[in-house]
């Protein structure tokens, strides 16, 4: 009852944060200097001939009428049309004009619809190595507060975060793809594709949670119920993994939530620099192009990924330690 | 009785682990035989926790064994003998601090079955359930199938303590070692943990080590007693023989310092309402109701009935009492009569005020008459203020006063309460709660108060302290016109001091009287069965054994319809179910709220 409770008002609550990203997006994409209609039609056009396609488009009425219709379009499902990609997959180029109002142009919702599975499978497999390289360095700290193992731990973590990923990516590119010839790294032919980016973004995330593991867990070690379990006849081993980690693991899916944020940072760079085919990478072009419907599109599937990352997030702290409010 | 040989402790040494420092056991030896019960007593820091926790092997880490043998039917678990011994299996251990001491992430019975698998692995996970569910109903957790499943937190102290019993005896220990078990429970909770802990180590047959700081606790089983002190024992007997003739002078001073309420019929005189004299403090009918949300709903909250119409009169110069378990109301009480919150409904009325009629500009100027004392300025307070700082604190808030004044003023009340002037620029930091109550008094009476609310405040200090501070709020009365009320769960402080008594339960007052026929003649079944409670060393004016309350006070969230003390009350009858009995005087000076009292009613119940 209570996790049906907790749902319904964190999806109404997710909603509104939806549409408020949504309504902040579409303002700002309007109100700031670049116009998408010059960069389509070129800039070898004419003032009117702009004009004219642009009241076509219906990019001169006022914002709030154009957010209307954009909205009832989204409630139904359409997400609007990009104004640069053709159904065909090529990108119109400046100068070669094609008519944005045309139905040839690609729906943005199959654009996302491609790309996010990519993006997932990257954010995925990253978090997999970020908890991979984490845990055993960030219990081994955790559990020996005033050894080699915690200073094994901090130097990794500051390491880590010293290193910026850009440069991280393009030396790994040189070494391990290029050099030694291990991996592929740009573009997307297969699942191998992946494991380069998702090294990447895995020393980003990974400082993180080894400092929240290593911390979480040296202060749990410390309560008394720790030391009394020993007195209970609780081996070593059931007192670290049941009972010590499930503790120390509240603070961790929270942080992880909050994580999200820099990881959907990071995967809009990384995808750049490997030519991965995700979100990241469409919205790049994206911007560079003005296409507002794409940009919008992918603000708005962000966004819910965010909201519903979060929710499970608090759903799984939740389960793991029923004194946390929901 | 069985009298093998079960545990034997020779010349055990314990200290910290860095060299040189005083060793904090000192040869402690001793024998248990199976099915034995050993008392030890120790003041607090006597070194009780750390033998309880030598004897298990389970010293932490800054501590080491520096010389002896603790062999467990012959093993030394020191030594050889730690693979055969197992810690938790044939000596179990139960603490002081039940509500810390399982993982607050996993439902008790859980882990209390976890613990039993894992050191009894040839019963199945079954075979561990069922057990603890039985030991949990053995124990007297009400609905004990339910309870195996509830977290930690949902656990009252008492029903925890319960809980850690069955994680003790569970695996059926040869030795249980209970270290000040009832330390953090209320009395009639820690009477009954006693009761239930005599019955079950004599039914299970189990060897027990009970340690505490209350002596009168460790005559609840008689048996061999020895005194702990500074790490030593300092003397072993049966515990008749301990008080009767106690071979050192510590022990002596220790069975003196234990408070007497009985000894003798004197006490603090009853101040009797001069004709036409009017009340400082009119308390008329308050109550307090907190609301909570309830969990799992949208909007449904639970009412928290903290307060229930709470009526008393404190007359001037009068030190009133009012004594209860935690979670009574009494702080909420409290906080009400410091106007800190305000009465949903009922009134107050100070010296002819009502203070609910004051603009909050009259409002602080009042508030000088009347101070609720600080349990701890130093916590209240920013760090590095000085102990003149605290003091003058109060005075400042309302100005009015020169700067130079302030230092002779804040000296002479230092004076008053018997704190050195020097002590005006130090910072607090190296006193001793004694003296930090002393600050908090003055800091009150600076003010020129009528009257001082009183919130646990002479508890947590030693007898010695206690008494100094008792004389000096007496002087103070005499000089100051000062009128006390003290609240507290400390009976024998009550009893050495108040004038007038309010007895307080489930958020109302079911017995007032004076100090005399309060202990000596109390009306009221949960009075009695307080006073039955009672740690002390003496012979009680009425037949405790009639006054064992079972089970734990009802929540005051669903208050039962009738009387509130029913579900407890052993003369509970029909007619209390019912309908609730209000608290009337019934001869004077003496109100209580029972229907046993009506003496029509209470004849045709007989
Ligand atoms: N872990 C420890 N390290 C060093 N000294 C300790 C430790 N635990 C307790 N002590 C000291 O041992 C003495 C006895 O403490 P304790 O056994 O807790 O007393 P009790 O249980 O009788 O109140 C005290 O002086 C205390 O400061
Ligand atoms: S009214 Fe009844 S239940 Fe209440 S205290 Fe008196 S006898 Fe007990
Ligand atoms: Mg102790």
């Amino acid at each position: 009852m209570l996790i049906l409770e907790f749902l319904v008002k964190r999806i109404a609550q997710g909603l509104l944060i939806v549409f408020i990203t949504s309504l902040i997006i579409f303002t700002l994409l309007r109100v700031v200097p670049g116009d998408p209609v010059r960069l389509i039609v070129g800039g070898m056009a004419p003032p009117d001939v702009v004009e004219k396609v642009a009241t076509k488009m219906g990019l001169r009425d006022p914002i709030i009428v154009q957010y209307g219709r954009y909205m009832s379009g989204l409630l139904q499902g359409d997400l609007g049309q990009s104004y640069l990609r053709p159904r065909s997959g090529m990108i119109a180029a400046g100068g070669q004009y094609v008519d944005p109002t045309k139905s040839d142009m690609a729906l943005v919702t199959d654009l996302i619809l491609e790309r996010l599975p990519f993006t997932l499978q990257l954010g995925g497999m990253a978090l997999l190595f970020a908890l991979l390289i984490s845990f055993p360095v960030g219990i081994a700290g955790g559990l020996h507060q005033h050894r080699w193992q915690n200073a094994l731990a901090f130097g990794m973590q500051s390491l880590f975060v010293s290193i910026p990923n850009f440069w991280l990516a393009i030396v790994l590119i040189l070494f391990l793809s290029i050099k030694l010839k291990l991996l592929p790294a740009l573009g997307y032919q297969g699942f191998s594709y992946v494991i380069l980016p998702a090294l990447v973004l895995a020393v980003e995330i990974a400082p993180f949670i080894i400092r929240t593991l290593t911390t979480s867990l040296g202060e749990v070690m410390q309560a008394p119920f720790i030391d009394e379990a020993r007195v209970r006849g609780l081996s070593r081993r059931r007192i670290v993994y049941s009972h010590a980690l499930r503790n120390a693991a509240v603070p961790l899916v929270n942080l992880l939530g909050i994580q999200l944020s820099t990881l959907i940072g990071g995967v809009l760079v990384i995808e750049y620099i490997f030519d991965y085919p995700g979100l990241g990478n469409l919205t790049v072009v994206s911007v560079v192009g003005r296409d507002f419907p794409v940009i919008q599109g992918i603000a708005i599937t962000t966004s819910a990924v965010f909201v519903f990352i979060n929710i499970i997030v608090d759903l799984v702290a939740y389960l793991i330690d029923p004194r946390v409010e929901i | 009785m069985d009298l093998s040989l079960i545990l034997e402790i020779d010349d055990l040494t314990v200290g910290a682990t860095t060299p040189g420092a005083a060793p904090i056991l000192d040869h402690i030896s001793f024998r248990l035989s199976t099915s034995e019960i050993f008392g030890i007593y120790g003041e607090s820091g006597a070194g009780k926790t750390v033998l309880s926790r030598a004897l298990a092997n389970w010293l932490p880490e800054s501590l080491q064994y520096r010389a002896g043998r603790v062999a467990f039917a012959g093993h030394d678990i020191l030594g050889a003998g730690a693979r055969e011994v197992r810690v938790g299996r044939d000596i179990a251990y139960i603490g002081s601090k039940p509500q810390s001491a399982l993982d607050p992430t996993v439902p008790v019975g859980v882990q209390i079955a976890e613990k039993l698998h894992s050191v009894r692995p040839e019963w199945n996970g079954r075979e561990c359930r069922d057990r603890v569910m039985q030991l949990l109903g053995e124990v007297r957790i009400p609905s004990p199938k339910e309870r195996y499943w509830d977290y930690p937190s949902k656990f009252s102290g008492g029903m925890m303590q319960r809980a850690m019993i069955v994680d003790a005896i569970c695996a059926e220990p040869a030795v249980l070692i209970a270290d000040n078990v009832t330390q953090p429970l209320d009395v009639t909770i820690a009477a009954q943990i006693v009761a239930l802990l005599h019955d079950l180590c004599t039914r299970h047959k189990m060897a027990t080590i009970y340690l505490s700081s209350s002596l009168p606790t460790l005559g609840q089983f008689g048996d061999r007693t020895a005194v702990l002190y500074q790490g030593r024992f300092v003397e072993q007997q049966p515990f008749d023989e301990l008080l009767a003739s106690p071979q050192s002078d510590y022990t002596r001073k220790a069975i003196a310092s234990v408070p007497r309420m009985w000894e003798t019929a004197e006490g603090p005189l009853a101040r009797r309402q001069a004709q036409g004299e009017a009340p400082l403090m009119k308390v008329e009918n308050v109550h307090r109701t907190y609301r909570a949300r309830k969990r799992g709903t949208f909007n449904s909250h639970s009412n928290i009935q903290a307060v229930r119409g709470v009526t008393l009169d404190i007359m001037p110069r009068e030190n009133f009492g009012i004594v209860g378990e935690s979670g009574c109301g009494k702080s909420t009480l409290t906080r009400l009569l410091a106007w800190l919150e305000t009465p949903d409904s009922g009134s107050i009325v100070l010296n002819g005020t009502s203070l609910g009629a004051l603009s909050s500009r009259e409002l602080i100027r009042k508030r000088n008459e009347f101070q609720l004392l600080l349990q701890d300025p130093y916590n209240a307070l920013p760090p590095r203020t000085t102990v003149g700082r605290m003091i003058e604190e109060s005075l400042l808030i309302r100005g009015s006063i020169k700067r130079a004044d302030l230092r002779t003023r804040v000296i002479a009340e230092m004076a008053e309460v018997g704190l050195a002037a020097e002590l005006y620029d130090q910072l607090p930091n190296a006193l001793s709660t004694g003296e930090r109550q002393r600050i908090s008094i003055a800091r009150a009476l600076i003010l020129d108060p009528k009257l001082l609310i009183l919130d646990e405040t002479l508890s947590a200090l030693d007898q010695r302290e206690q008494g100094r501070l008792i004389e000096l709020f007496s002087k103070l009365q005499e000089k100051n016109d000062l009128t006390y009320v003290f609240i507290s769960h400390d009976l024998a402080m009550v009893r050495k001091v108040c004038t007038r008594i309010a007895v307080m339960y489930l958020g109302e007052m079911v017995e007032i009287a004076d100090n005399h026929d309060l202990f000596f003649d109390p009306q009221h079944p949960y009075t009695k069965a307080l006073l039955s409670a009672a740690p002390t060393l003496e012979q009680k004016p009425f037949d405790p054994s009639d006054f064992l309350l079972e089970g734990e006070p009802p929540s005051p969230i669903d208050i039962p319809a009738g009387c509130s003390f029913a579900s407890r009350c052993p003369k509970a009858f029909g007619r209390c179910r019912m309908e609730t009995p209000a608290l009337v005087e019934h001869s004077p000076g003496r109100f209580a709220a029972c229907h046993l009292l009506d003496g029509d009613q209470a004849q045709a119940a007989a």
